[in-house]
């Protein structure tokens, strides 16, 4: 099995170099898209958007079909591991902690039900003292991080940056939060459904920004024609456009992230892990 | 006034590369675990300063309050690894010490 796993992987990756020999070379003036296209966006781009970074202008813009579905790829990577990974029968081992003699307790049978007041504490079966430095430091940056992300998402337009970076950044400050504390402090904060609304709710920012713009009598994803909705002078309308966009895109990424990290780290229980 | 700006700049660039070669020496050439994260816990520290500082005086060739500002934000740079890269070398310091890894002695080596 192992073998024909190898023959195949060998096969697909001989294919795929073998395709690459008919692409243009790296940087070659002479290739399709040298020649029209890139003269076109770097002409065009400063009058037709008033967005000075090229980039964020051809991916949020000209070829924001090809965004749209990248952030749908994203969304459908975070569904995958929901439906692949997410466990909801209870765990039958359970462990508690008296928190005035830190005597441990070890529960088998999942119908015990522990009546306690505040004196037991629910814990991991691998569970370590959290340590105070990193607890303390990681509080001190996260909202920096957070702040942070929130700058790349806007600064898309005139630097690099963008949505998928500034969501990551995002996602990856819950994410230190879960390793600095731990996972039940997360979850605890940003819940499940919370976080599968966001990462609907990116791709729907996304795509109601191109249907809006339908309705409003252009194409899917024309943003010019949203100029009517917003106070803004109609030379600057696809700028605005493409930063909603980056909105949509930063907050299905964030979604996306933790939900695939909370998931893997905890085998689907959402409780305890990392 | 610029002779001077570019002496201070070379001078804190190339005690930034002093560091930075030191570090990566000591990366390669400390016996174990332990005793290779401290040159790195180093390097992230007071080599990153002297670079950025370096850069920070050579930025304000021509100054102006943006030219300012970025300087600025130059050293949040400095300030973010200066909290982050110790805590991070002591984190991992924490985890090898609880996973049961022992820091080399020279005994140890010879038997």
């Amino acid at each position: 099995m192992k073998f024909i796993g190898t023959v195949i992987v060998c096969l697909t990756g001989g294919l795929l170099l073998y395709g690459t020999m008919d692409l243009p070379d790296w940087g070659d003036p002479g290739s399709p898209a040298s020649t029209h296209l890139s003269d076109y966006y770097i002409e065009h781009i400063m009058e037709q958007t008033q967005v000075p970074n090229l980039v964020t202008a051809v991916l949020a813009d000209y070829r924001g079909y090809d965004t749209m579905f990248e952030t749908a790829v994203v969304f459908c990577a975070g569904l995958a591991c929901f439906l692949l990974l997410r466990d909801f029968r209870p765990k039958k081992d359970r462990y508690f902690r008296h928190v005035p003699t830190g005597v441990m307790l070890h529960f088998k049978n999942p119908d015990t039900r522990m009546i306690a007041d505040n004196e037991f504490e629910h814990m991991d079966k691998d569970w370590v003292p959290s340590d105070m430095i990193i607890k303390t430091v990681c509080r001190i940056l996260i909202p920096f991080i957070q702040i942070y992300a929130l700058y790349v998402v806007a600064h898309g337009d005139f630097s690099p940056g963008g949505g998928f970076q500034g969501g990551v950044i995002f996602g990856s400050s819950l994410i230190l939060m879960a390793i600095s504390y731990n996972l039940k402090t997360l979850v605890k904060r940003v819940t499940e459904k919370f976080l599968s609304i966001f990462a609907a709710l990116g791709v729907l920012i996304y795509v109601g920004l191109g249907v809006g713009a339908m309705v409003m009598g252009g194409h899917f994803l024309d943003y010019g024609m949203l100029a009517p909705l917003l106070p803004s002078d109609p030379g600057h309308i696809r700028a605005l456009g493409m930063l909603g966009v980056e909105i949509g895109v930063g907050i299905a990424v964030m979604a996306v992230m933790v939900i695939i990290y909370v998931n893997i780290v905890s085998e689907g229980r959402h409780d305890e892990g990392l | 006034m610029h002779i001077l700006i570019n002496i201070a700049a070379i001078f804190f660039l190339a005690m930034g590369l002093i560091f930075f070669l030191g570090g990566a020496v000591g990366i390669i050439r400390m016996p174990d675990f332990y005793s290779r994260l401290h040159p790195a816990g180093k390097l992230d520290t007071l080599g990153i300063f002297a670079m950025v500082l370096g850069l920070v005086i050579y930025n304000l060739h021509h100054f102006s309050i943006e030219v300012l500002l970025l300087s600025i934000k130059m050293f949040l740079i400095v300030f973010f690894v200066f909290l982050a890269s110790p805590t991070a070398t002591h984190s991992i310091v924490d985890a090898g010490m609880r996973a049961g890894l022992r820091p080399w002695t020279r005994k140890t080596k010879k038997e």
